[in-house]
């Protein structure tokens, strides 16, 4: 019988390698314009797509859009020189991708024009590391033009304008324009899949954590009277637990021994409490029978719930969120401290506590609000400062669900892999929303890049030396490519159109929409000024870092996990 | 500058009962049909004579205790619509008769405790009102306070002490929540809040007053507890004391004249009294109204404006009422 699967070819047993200038730089060449060629026609509003061969055999190609996903689904390549190249390229635009979501064509188009330029240059006899400093100071001049030109973006008008301009969906960006302008730059936004074909949204009021009930047995069927996670739009009723004006306590203790909860119950009714959520790690079976014996609506109504997780860093991360939410003081294993140690002053209070098998949420904590603020504060600053994604991306989390409420996108389609790009393109123009929430935006379809050329020309014309003279003129003509490409994709002539838009006002640039010279700003063609930014920032210092790289070492094999 | 009393209206308050008035609010055609309310501990009074008395306004009710209502705010359609919404602990309680018939709409549970009603000033087309309340953040109804939904996104302080309302707020949707640890702003509607960058260490702010023109000169007025009177001129990004050391430290309540700023009148019930500026907050001059000795003026109410000679009602902190009138300098 045959299999469908094939037994995959023999690797060649590939010696290692050592390549030096100019094949090297030639070498990367190639790799570099493969890829970056793949990424190409996906730039702007009428793009094309790229076809993937899935990993397994067989099946229909996946057709792909995305940069991002287009490079994290690029294979190595035969030629291994190349492969360097490409992979340099991957990686660069992977990075913009996680980071911003949005501008990873405009990135390698940037790349691209600059390498290409760059290596004929040095191949002609430029100062390699020269020639690179030059590009670091045209970049910093390109920078600050951006910087200039980036306005601040408020309300939802504005926002949807700036979600079409990565997703080209009106109806998608009609809802994240509306949820952006609720949630805010931080704010929470979950990406489900929904029903029907039509995107749509809800908001869920309060904060809510991973880390639902302890014991189901304390959840009751409830009439739902609001959208809350773990229920569908149409679910009637819910599962859950509520208290009211409760008292909470905070631990990382797994509570195995009954009797240490003696202390925190008899605390709780001292103190006159008449509900209590107790948050731990974990409760024996034997602990959880005390709370549900000592489970009383007129004397003191209890539930547990897990304390957040999956790890040990998100558990303290989020208790001390909610320690500043609920104004409680956490006993914490690691400080040697036991539940013995609890008194009415340990107890934080909530207005409104709930859970499920899923979640736990609070609605109205107790805490100081000044602290708050000041610990939210704390949170953008260290997200502003911290580069690393997964951080950030966690960062941004923790400060989203402190401001109060979550929304909720549900993405519909046609077959799984409909839905799961439509979830992906959600999360990509999202992404570039809260980026244009952050740092504003700048006129869209290249335009933002052109206007920074009378920048650079003024810098080409004070130019010292030759290789700073050559990294002025091959930015200056860099900043072109993505307009120029854009057009091409989108079915005009690059040279007529540039000629057009050359001899318009500033801030005028080519709407390929509405085929006409426009003011894009004005006509709402907006890009995040972050996106950019970064992109530019990226290009540079990427193509700087190739362009000095003058050899190549290839192992005996090649790397493996680089084929994901 | 002194307020000559026109009329001490206590009458209708028992003297020495323990009761505060939380809420003064006015019929916008006060000077033709006299009519106002007063929220106190004990309930809901209605006056249809200026003031001159006063009547429960929850009669129709028969209730077996006292309401305590803690915020009352009149349509600015009354003329036409007869509305008056009121807030009590865990509802608002709305009449389409000018107080005389009332109807519960629940807020959600826990019962919140209402601290502020304000409506729309484009309230007769969009029938928006808001209300603050003490731990719960604001609530919004959009169908003239039958229904009322909570929206706290971004409101990271839900004590929430006053709420002031762009005149334009049928175009720019713009309100401002003052509250314990400062000031937020939302700028669609009250769907979404933002911090206002008003110093921390001088909240809490317990009221608020916007200009007439703030669509051009975006200024904002904000009242703290304990630190006096705050303005800015650009829509609260930048904040400057007013009347430092000429008012007040606690500044309770703010009214600007109705076509401020070319009536540049500013009255601040503060600590200390009532407090008349005539220039926009530059200088400040005392006025003598006739408070009872240990007593404060805890709510007012400009039904005419604050034009010489325009009635002033003033709530008291033993739940009197007096309207005075504005003297001549």
């Amino acid at each position: 019988m045959s299999s469908r699967y094939q037994k995959p070819p023999e690797e060649p047993e590939l010696t290692p390698s050592v390549v030096f200038q100019p094949s090297s730089a030639r070498g990367m060449q190639r790799g570099v314009n493969i890829l970056v060629n793949v990424l190409r026609p996906t730039l702007g509003p009428h793009h094309g797509v790229v076809a993937i061969d899935r990993v397994v055999p067989g099946g229909t190609p996946e057709m792909l859009d995305s940069g991002g996903v287009i490079v994290r689904r690029f294979l190595q390549l035969p030629d291994r020189d190349a492969d360097m190249g490409a992979m340099f390229v991957r990686h660069m635009v992977w990075r913009q991708h996680e980071r911003e979501g949005d501008g990873t064509v405009t990135l390698a188009v940037l790349f691209q024009s600059i390498f290409n330029q760059g290596v004929t240059y040095l191949a002609a006899g430029g100062n390699a590391m020269q020639f690179r400093r030059q590009l670091d100071i045209g970049a910093r001049t390109i920078l600050a033009e951006l910087a200039k030109q980036a306005r601040p973006v408020e309300g939802q008008e504005a926002l949807t304008r700036v979600a079409e301009s990565v997703c080209f969906e009106p109806s998608l960006a009609r809802l994240l324009g509306e949820i952006f302008d609720i949630i805010g730059e931080y704010g929470r936004l979950e990406i489900r899949e929904g029903r029907g074909l039509e995107p749509d949204r809800e908001y869920v009021e309060g904060i809510y954590w991973d880390g639902g009930l302890l014991s189901r047995a304390m959840m009751a069927p409830m009439e739902k009277t609001a959208p809350m996670p773990g229920a569908r739009p149409t679910d009637k009723t819910v599962l859950r637990a509520e208290a009211e004006n409760a008292a909470i306590l905070l631990t990382n203790l797994d509570i195995q021994d009954p009797e240490d909860l003696a202390p925190v119950l008899q605390a709780a009714m001292d103190a006159g409490h008449k509900a209590l959520v107790v948050v731990a790690r974990n409760l024996s079976d034997a602990a959880m029978a005390l709370l549900m014996l000592n489970r009383n609506p007129e004397k003191l109504w209890i539930f547990a719930v897990k304390s957040p997780g999956p790890g040990s860093d998100d558990e303290a991360d989020g208790l001390t969120d909610m320690a500043h939410l609920t104004g409680a003081t956490p006993i914490l294993g690691d400080a040697k401290q036991t539940l013995r140690d609890v008194t009415p002053a340990h107890f934080g209070r909530v207005r409104l506590a709930w859970a499920n098998h899923e979640y736990f949420g609070i609605i109205g904590g107790g805490g100081d609000p000044k602290a708050l603020r000041r610990h939210i504060s704390e949170l953008r600053a260290a997200f502003l400062r911290i580069d690393a994604a997964d951080e950030r991306k966690k960062l941004r989390a923790r400060i989203g669900k402190l401001m109060g409420g979550t929304a909720t996108l549900w993405v519909g389609g046609f077959t799984p892999a409909d839905i799961e790009f439509n979830k992906e393109l959600a999360e990509r123009a999202g992404d570039a929303v809260r980026g244009a929430l952050l740092e504003g935006v700048v006129p869209g379809g290249g335009v933002a890049l052109l206007n920074c050329q009378p920048a650079v020309k003024r810098l080409l014309k004070q130019a010292p030396t030759a290789d700073a003279r050559a990294a002025f003129r091959i930015l200056h003509r860099a900043l072109e490519a993505p307009t120029r490409v854009l057009l091409e994709n989108s079915g005009w002539d690059p040279s007529e159109v540039m000629a057009q838009v050359q001899h318009a006002p500033a801030g005028y640039g080519f709407d390929v929409v509405a085929g006409k010279v426009t003011d894009l700003a004005a006509a709402g063609v907006l890009d995040p000024a972050t996106v950019l930014s970064r992109a530019v920032s990226s290009a540079v210092t990427s193509a700087g870092l190739a362009l000095t790289t003058d050899v190549l070492v290839h192992k005996r094999k090649p790397v493996q996990e680089l084929n994901t | 500058m002194t307020l000559e009393t026109s009329s001490a209206l206590n009458d209708a308050w028992e003297a020495g009962s323990e009761d505060v008035v939380y809420a003064l609010a006015a019929s916008p055609q006060f000077d033709r049909d006299g009519i106002c309310f007063a929220g106190r501990a004990s309930g809901l009074y209605r006056s249809a004579n200026g003031g001159a008395s006063w009547q429960p306004a929850y009669a129709t009710l028969n209730l077996s205790d006292d309401l305590s209502t803690s915020a009352v705010v009149v349509s600015p359609g009354f003329a036409s619509d007869r509305a008056v919404f009121a807030g009590v602990t865990g509802a608002i309680l709305r009449s389409h008769d000018a107080g005389a018939t009332w109807f519960l709409s629940l807020l959600p549970s826990p019962p919140p405790v209402v601290s502020c009603l304000v409506a729309s000033p484009d309230y007769e087309r969009d029938g928006v009102l808001f209300a603050g309340t003490m731990e719960d953040g604001v609530f919004r109804s959009s169908d003239r306070g039958e229904r009322w939904v909570r929206w706290n996104f971004g409101l990271l302080d839900l004590h929430v002490l006053a709420l002031a309302l762009s005149p334009d707020f049928a175009q720019d949707e713009t309100l401002f929540a003052a509250v314990e640890s400062g000031i937020f702003r939302s700028t669609n509607g009250g769907r979404a809040w933002r911090e206002v960058p008003f110093p921390e260490d001088l909240a809490p702010v317990i009221s608020l007053a916007i200009s007439p023109d703030f669509k051009r000169d975006g200024l904002l007025l904000a009242g703290t507890e304990a630190h006096g009177l705050y303005v800015s001129r650009d829509r609260g990004r930048a904040w400057a004391a007013l009347g430092e050391g000429l008012l007040g430290e606690a500044v309770n309540a703010i009214l600007l004249a109705p076509d401020f700023p070319q009536t540049p009148t500013i009255l601040a019930v503060t600590s200390d009294g009532l407090s008349l500026s005539v220039d926009g907050g530059s200088t400040w001059s005392e006025l003598a109204a006739d408070v009872p000795p240990d007593e404060a003026v805890v709510a007012v109410s400009a039904p005419r404006g604050l034009h010489p000679g325009a009635p002033l009602l003033l709530g008291l902190s033993n739940g009197g009422v007096i309207r005075t009138g504005a003297g001549r300098q």
